[in-house]
C-alpha cells in the first residue's frame, strides 16, 4: 500500500500489513504511536531515559503480537497504553524495593521567552505532584486530563470500571490540587492561565 | 460525571501546560524502534512456515470416507440396527407372510400390464 494512504489507515490495519511484511507499515504506526507511548511513560516515570526505555520495549511487544494480533478485540492504543502503565508500574515498584525513589529531572531542551518559563514551570510542577501520587491515581488522571481519553477507554486501559475511574481521579485531582496549591504558594506565582 | 466543568477546573492551567509540553521522541529512538520492527519481521519472514502435522487416519475412519463420511455412516448403522432388530423380534404375523411368499399358494394371480394382453393371451403369445 502506497504511503500516502497508510498514513490514513486505522492501526489495526497497518498491523496486518505489517505481520504480512510490508516495509511501510511500520514507519507509520512509529511516528504515530511513539509520541503517545513514550508521553504517557516519561508522565509516569518522569524520568526521560527510563521512558525511553519503556517506549521501545512497548513497541518490541507489539511488533512481536502482530500476527497474533485479533481484529476487532481492542484497539491497538487501549492495548498500548496497558502495556506501557504495566511496565511503569513494575519499573517503579522495583525502584522503590531498592530505594531508589529519587529519579532524574527530566531535562529541560527547550528554553523560550517568559511566558514560556512560566508554562514550564507548571508543567514541571505539574510533573512533580503527578509523582507524588498513588500509581493508579496518577495513571487515571494522565490518561483522562493529558491524553483526554473518555472514561470507558481509560476502564478497558486499567482493566477496571467506569466507576472506579472516576473515584480514581476524583481523589487523584484532589491530591493534586493540594500538592500545587502548597507549591504555587511557595513559587508565588499566579494561577490566572 | 464526577469531574468539574473545565472552566471552574483549578487545575486547567497546569494540565494545560502538561500537554503543551508533550515529550517528542527523538531520532535516535525512532531509529532504534524502526531497527526493531525491521528485525522482527525479518526474523518472521526467515521462520519457516509452520507445517501441520497430518493426523494418522484410523481404519475406522478410512471407512467412513469410504463410505460417504459420517452422515451415511450413521444412516448405515440404523439400517443394520433395525434390520437385526426385525430379525430378532420379528412378529407372528410376518413370519406367516414370509412363508407365503416363499412356498407360495394355490392360486395364480394375473396382472394386466397392457391392455392388449388379452390378444396376446388368446393366441397363447404369453
Amino acid at each position: 500500500m502506497p504511503l500516502d494512504e497508510q498514513r490514513s489507515a486505522p492501526d489495526e490495519a497497518l498491523l496486518v500489513l505489517y505481520a504480512n511484511g510490508d516495509a511501510v507499515a511500520a514507519r507509520v504506526l512509529t511516528a504515530r504511536l511513539v509520541p503517545r507511548v513514550l508521553a504517557q511513560a516519561q508522565r509516569l516515570l518522569g524520568n526521560r531515559a527510563e521512558a525511553e526505555d519503556v517506549a521501545q520495549e512497548a513497541m518490541l511487544r507489539l511488533w512481536r503480537i502482530a500476527p497474533e494480533w485479533r481484529q476487532g478485540e481492542a484497539k491497538i492504543t487501549t492495548w498500548l497504553y496497558r502495556v506501557t502503565a504495566n511496565m511503569c508500574t513494575d519499573r517503579l515498584r522495583k525502584a522503590r524495593g531498592m530505594g531508589l525513589d529519587e529519579a532524574p529531572e527530566p531535562e529541560d531542551e527547550r528554553p523560550g521567552p517568559a511566558e514560556g518559563l512560566q508554562e514550564r514551570a507548571r508543567a514541571d510542577a505539574l510533573q512533580d505532584a503527578l509523582d507524588r501520587l498513588p500509581d493508579r491515581q496518577r495513571e487515571a488522571v494522565i490518561l483522562r486530563h493529558i491524553e483526554e481519553l473518555g472514561n470507558p477507554e481509560i476502564a478497558e486501559i486499567m482493566e477496571i470500571s467506569v466507576e472506579a475511574v472516576e473515584s480514581l481521579v476524583a481523589r487523584g485531582k484532589r491530591a493534586l490540587a493540594a500538592e500545587l496549591s502548597a507549591r504555587r504558594d511557595d513559587l508565588g506565582y499566579t494561577d490566572d492561565g | 460525571m464526577m469531574d468539574e466543568p473545565e472552566n471552574t477546573d483549578p487545575l486547567k492551567s497546569y494540565f494545560d501546560a502538561g500537554k503543551a509540553a508533550r515529550p517528542e521522541p527523538g531520532d535516535a529512538l525512532m531509529a532504534r524502534i524502526m531497527a526493531d520492527a525491521d528485525r522482527v519481521q525479518a526474523e518472521r519472514a526467515a521462520m519457516p512456515a509452520p507445517v501441520r502435522p497430518q493426523r494418522r487416519r484410523g481404519r475406522l475412519a478410512w471407512l467412513a470416507a469410504a463410505l460417504g463420511g459420517w452422515p451415511a455412516m450413521a444412516g448405515l448403522a440404523a439400517a443394520t440396527v433395525a434390520g437385526l432388530w426385525i430379525g430378532v423380534s420379528a412378529p407372528a404375523g410376518l413370519t406367516g407372510i414370509a412363508q407365503e411368499l416363499i412356498a407360495g399358494g394355490d392360486e395364480a394371480y394375473l396382472i394386466d400390464l397392457d391392455p392388449d394382453a388379452t390378444f396376446v393371451l388368446a393366441d397363447g403369445g404369453l
